[in-house]
């Protein structure tokens, strides 16, 4: 591909100039800043969650900034949603499919947008579809792309790359001059990549001018003219990409130094506790070795998509593994699901608590209680409210809940507070080894340094913790072991005393 | 414990009060235009003739929590009758016939449940359809025929009137609603219907059996439509296939204007009953005012919109002031 | 790209429809003229009716209460012929008439954000009450004339129904505009992936309502192809008509969860849904285990098309091969 590093235009297309936006409890965007040129292709890069998918949403109207300027060829620019981004030339491929599955290729690139022609060539009033004129210019885009494609066949019977394909023919269908990759290549196959850089090859040979998101640093390097990288929502370096190392590009993610925000404490390492071998599933997990010992915080790395959530999954039995060992006290643990891997003492504190950790319209006390409903009801399965209310009161107290009573609704609560429940859910069950994944996602600094103290005084009282986070500083601060995983597979482990943020981003990219 | 947590954790009270406040508008509006609706006889009437569907209601109390629903109860209420009917007729032995009842109830319960809790088919296209499967069993078990003829001991399970005043049914609705009402408010059973209805994932992801919760109530569903069978049988003292088929509708109203929500996780199990109750209430005012009976399936369609639509405006409404409600600081 | 291109769905109902046509006219006396007939006279108002309810379920609705729209329909147009109205009259009637009901049906669930299935069961009880409480000796209309019932009774060359041709036309009709119009291509989008339809600049809740007001017109259409055909008409006893339907849609493919189907396939529904009632009562089952059968063929049809059968097939194999439970046991 030998697109790359060419001499960019000076002529802006798309300016964006002091754009914040902020979401209940976070700030996505602080005084952000961005300038697309005419005909370049212009990486944006930063850690998960460094505001890079916040930032697109904005240009293409899902979104709307709090403050700040955008502007398009110079003129102001105000998008009301992603088909009026489109209309005006700016076109997305979203991470998340847009694709209506039980239509056709042609039909999908021209949905909200079909070309129409007067019935029987008069009535004007009466507008049909014109499918010869659709499938000429469909046939026209996917020779531009150097592909060809059966316009008939079924979306649903298409492979992702396929797919993917399609989503650029729809953005390409509205003569886009902008168009937004954001993470393009995340569930693409190598050779399917390689197809994906040649389209994207020729539509800057038409002069279309891209930005294309990535944490990928190989593909940056690969294709893009210009990279912008992004850190907590703020602007942090633009640059051309022939004039960066790699090493520079990390060191500008990272950019933070290590504050003293993180309490871990050296507790004593205990035995093995848990250990699970050769964990496989099919397209997710390619054979994972991983053991925990007791009190150790063991931190799992990797970029989204890297097989994290999925390993966790898979070793607390709430998905089914095609092979595997798991061992627990070094005996063979044959739970088949979830309820069993409880049983074993194993809880698993999803990433997302609004879907998978809590019933947000339920009370504190009823959300704690939740899994051990079992324990705490008598006979005929009635709860026990005494019981139930000291539990809940217990934890609210340990974990320092904020909240009015038990009997006051999560959905109230503030995004710390809501996350403290879940782990108070967990830890009503009185498990031995926890898996936490991203903890503190969405939740501001004060709240995540208490559940840092949490998670460390968990580990002295001798639980085992496995930490799924991206947050790297996180990573580096709590872990006294990290585990480095990439396309499902663990790629490396590191030691207390080896670990660096550059050290764990070099085996994650 | 706060004002504002407690308004918070029981927003409905007031529309349950207010519910029981048009009962007592309803009875004192029939009264005045018909005094003799207030003999205690009369009165005491209305629970006789929504025995059957107070019992079916409490059961699909819990089913509507789960943001299900169960369309074909009035029909296997139909098919248990008819089986009890036929047993009846062939073997005249009633234990067997009672047990054929309730065995095609909970047989009927049981396809719904695991067809919901095993495939990805919708509860409301699945008893839509078995609904269908129902009804052509009744009527082919039964054929032209209606069955009568039953013991006058099997008669008094509906007929027995206490203290000369108080039906039965009285006694049966109180007794199952308060087993009901407790597992309901108190029991883990209630609190994972509720769950289930908010979030059925962060069960699963706290290690419960939801689809086996789901097998239970509709079974449920089916054994207590078998019972009310039973009840609407000693009453009418014919089973013929034309019975049970408007008493979905009514269960499903009196749920829905008791105030549980269709969409799942809130519901009241003292709603439902008060529910049951204006609808025993209509009939029998209607009734006595010599209205028929589509007259009433009418204004019961009626109710049942604009329950639904009263519902939904005050969870638009609740959305909105729970959007501006600030949070707990942390 | 797409070397092995499938047969599609509609080619396979259509074969089963004419195997059964030949199976049934092989082992019965179908094949006689009159069978013929009273299949195309039988069929035509469900065929409408059924592509009505697929624009519905298409959207990821339903409409429970199609039946007894179809009574009302019936009674408007022929209360109005048994005074004397021509067809110019009394067929747009009926058919505005269809438009109100399933309009109110739309917008009372769009507007209020109440599930469609509730509105319409709902409604469908209010409907009923309406037709005994309201309605001139509960909306009977007898003695229904040669001014309304040559619709129903013409036929072409002394076979071919009036109503069959209409009905074909309609199918037509609408097999053009679900293919060739942004009309038919909303109604997929809102039920296939409502979110990518809001970002295509498609308004989910127009569109809705938009359906339901198609789906009166189809409704009233088929209601009036429905009741030409008699001699009198009890509005009563059209409820149980949205299960045929619902039926036909089904079998043809329709996913009840929205999204996916054709016009076409739901015409082969109709098909076949009359056939298999028919084949039933030459096999001289009683008509009352037409009930049964329905609710099996919808459960059938609708499992067949909601489920990921490669999904199913990983799951029985890891259950049932020796290869997975060896796997089970080692897990």
């Amino acid at each position: 591909m030998q697109t790359a590093h060419t001499e960019v235009s000076s002529t802006t297309v798309l300016h964006l100039e002091g754009i914040s936006k902020s979401f209940p409890g976070v700030k996505a965007l602080n005084n952000m800043a961005i300038e697309l040129r005419l005909g370049e292709i212009h990486a944006v890069c930063g850690e998960n969650g460094a505001g890079k998918s916040t930032l697109m949403k904005l240009i293409t109207g899902v979104y709307r900034p709090d403050s700040g300027t955008m502007s398009l060829n110079g003129a102001p620019l105000v998008v009301h949603n992603p088909n009026d981004a489109y209309a005006k030339g700016i076109a997305i491929i979203f991470q998340e499919t847009s694709l209506f599955p039980e239509l056709t290729v042609l039909e999908n690139i021209f949905m909200g947008h079909e070309v129409l022609r007067p019935l029987l060539g008069g009535l004007a009033f009466l507008p049909v579809l014109d499918y010869p004129t659709m499938r000429a210019q469909a046939k026209e885009i996917f020779s531009r792309l150097g592909m060809d494609l059966d316009l008939d066949a079924r979306v649903a019977d298409l492979g992702v790359a396929t797919k993917q394909m399609v989503e650029i023919a729809k953005a390409l269908s509205f003569d886009s001059s902008i168009l937004i990759l954001d993470e393009p290549t995340a569930a693409l196959t190598s050779r399917e990549v390689a197809t994906l850089f040649d389209t994207i090859g020729k539509l800057k040979a038409h002069g279309v001018s891209m930005l294309y998101i990535s944490h990928r640093l190989d593909e940056i390097f690969q294709i893009a003219d210009r990279v912008t990288v992004i850190r907590d929502g703020e602007h942090v370096h633009t640059e051309d990409v022939i004039k960066v190392t790699r090493d520079q590009l990390v060191s500008w993610m990272v950019g933070r130094t290590l504050h003293n925000l993180y309490p871990k404490e050296d507790v004593e390492i205990g035995e093995v506790v848990f250990e699970a071998r050769d964990i496989r599933q099919e397209g997710k997990l390619g054979g994972v070795d991983l053991s925990l010992r007791r009190g150790e915080i063991l931190g799992l790395s990797g970029l989204a998509g890297s097989g994290r959530t999925e390993l966790a999954l898979a070793l607390a039995g709430l998905t089914e593994r095609d092979s595997g060992e798991i061992l627990i006290d070094g005996k063979p643990a044959t739970f088949r699901d979830y309820r069993g891997a409880m049983a074993r003492g194993i809880v698993y504190i999803s990433e997302d608590r609004q879907k998978y950790g809590l019933v947000v319209p339920m009370s504190v006390s009823e959300n704690i209680t939740l899994p051990l409903l079992h324990r705490i009801s008598g006979l005929a399965g009635i709860i026990n409210r005494g019981k139930e209310g000291t539990i809940s009161d217990r934890y609210i107290a340990d974990l320092s809940i904020k909240t009015p009573g038990g009997d006051f609704v999560v959905n109230n609560l503030s995004g710390g507070n809501q996350q403290k429940v879940s782990v108070a859910k967990a830890l009503a069950m009185e498990p031995r080894i926890l898996i936490l994944d991203e903890p503190t996602r969405g939740v501001d600094v004060g709240a995540k340094s208490e559940i840092h103290r949490i998670i460390c005084a968990l580990a002295r009282s001798g639980k085992s913790i496995i930490m799924i986070s991206s947050d790297l500083p996180e990573i580096l601060g709590m872990s006294d072991r990290v585990i480095v995983m990439k396309g499902g597979l663990k790629v490396g482990e590191l030691s207390r005393a080896e670990l660096s943020q550059e050290k764990i981003l070099e085996l994650a990219l | 414990m706060s004002d504002k947590a407690r308004a918070s954790r029981r927003p409905r009270i007031t529309y349950q009060v207010a519910l029981g406040g048009l009962l007592v508008a309803l009875i004192l509006l029939f009264g005045a235009i018909e005094p003799v609706f207030f003999y205690p006889d009369v009165l005491f009437d209305v629970t006789s003739i929504v025995g059957e569907i107070g019992i079916m209601a409490l059961a699909m109390t819990f089913i509507i929590t789960t943001s299900g629903i169960d369309l074909s109860v009035g029909f296997i209420l139909q098919l248990s009758a008819i089986s009890f009917g036929a047993v009846f007729a062939g073997t005249g032995n009633l234990a067997l016939a009672v047990s054929a009842a309730m065995v095609a109830g909970i047989l009927c319960g049981f396809l719904n449940g695991l067809i919901i809790s095993g495939t990805k088919i919708p509860p409301l296209v699945t008893t839509l359809a078995t609904m269908s499967l129902f009804r052509g069993l009744s009527m082919i078990l039964a054929g032209v025929n209606s069955f009568s003829g039953f013991p006058e001991g099997f008669k008094k399970i509906s007929t027995t009137l206490l203290f000369g005043v108080v039906p039965i049914q009285f006694i049966y609705l109180i007794v199952l609603f308060l087993v009901f009402n407790l597992v309901y408010t108190r029991g883990r059973l209630g609190r994972h219907l509720k769950g289930i209805g908010f979030n059925e994932n962060a069960l699963i992801f706290s290690g419960i059996k939801t689809k086996r919760i789901l097998l239970l109530i509709y079974t449920l569903s089916g054994f207590m439509a078998a019972l009310a069978s039973m009840v609407y049988l000693g009453r009418l003292s014919s089973a013929k296939t034309s019975m049970g088929n408007d008493l979905n509708l009514q269960v499903i109203t009196a749920v829905v204007l008791g105030g549980t929500s269709i969409v799942g996780g809130i519901g009241s199990m003292s709603g439902t009953l008060i529910g049951v109750l204006i609808i025993g209430v209509l009939r029998k005012g209607f009734t006595l005012l010599n209205l028929s009976g589509n007259v009433f399936n009418f204004t019961l369609g009626l109710i049942l919109i604009v329950a639904l639509v009263i519902f939904a405006v005050l969870e638009r409404r609740k959305a909105l002031a729970g959007r501006t409600q600030p949070a707990a600081k942390t | 790209m797409s070397g092995k291109r499938k047969v599609s769905r509609e080619a396979i109902l259509g074969i089963l429809v004419v195997a059964f046509m030949a199976f049934l006219a092989l082992t019965s006396n179908f094949d006689s003229k009159s069978g013929i007939y009273s299949m195309m006279l039988d069929v035509s108002p469900s065929i409408v009716g059924a592509i009505a309810m697929s624009m519905v379920i298409i959207t990821g609705n339903i409409d429970i209460s199609a039946g007894t729209i179809l009574g009302f329909v019936a009674f408007a147009a022929g209360s109005l012929a048994e005074l004397g109205a021509p067809a110019w009259i009394f067929i747009p009637a009926g058919i505005l008439m269809g438009i109100c009901l399933a309009g109110l049906n739309g917008w009372i669930s769009v507007t209020f954000k109440v599930p469609s299935i509730v509105v319409t069961l709902a409604m469908n009880m209010v409907h009923l009450g309406f037709y005994a409480t309201f309605l001139p000796n509960a909306g009977w209309v007898e003695n229904l004339k040669d001014n309304f019932t040559w619709l129903g009774r013409g036929r072409f060359f002394d076979l071919v129904p009036y109503i069959f041709v209409i009905a074909l036309l309609v199918a037509v009709l609408f097999m053009y505009i679900m293919k060739n119009t942004s009309f038919g291509k909303s109604l997929y989008a809102v039920g296939g992936n409502r979110q990518a339809a809001i970002y295509a600049g498609i308004n989910p809740d127009r569109t809705v309502i938009k359906v339901y007001l198609v789906e009166g017109l189809l409704l009233g259409v088929a209601g009036i192809l429905k009741a030409t055909t008699a001699n009198e008409i009890m509005p009563s006893a059209f409820q149980g008509r949205e299960m045929i339907f619902i039926s036909a849609a089904v079998v043809g493919g329709v996913s009840i969860l929205g999204g996916g189907g054709k016009v076409l396939g739901a015409v082969f529904g109709a098909f076949l849904v009359y056939l298999l009632s028919i084949a039933m009562i030459y096999l001289g089952f009683q008509d009352y285990f037409q009930f049964s059968l329905q609710g099996i063929i919808v459960l059938i049809a609708v499992f067949v098309t909601v489920t990921d059968f490669t999904e199913l097939r990983k799951k029985l194999r890891g259950t049932f091969t020796r290869a997975g439970r060896a796997r089970k046991a080692r897990a």
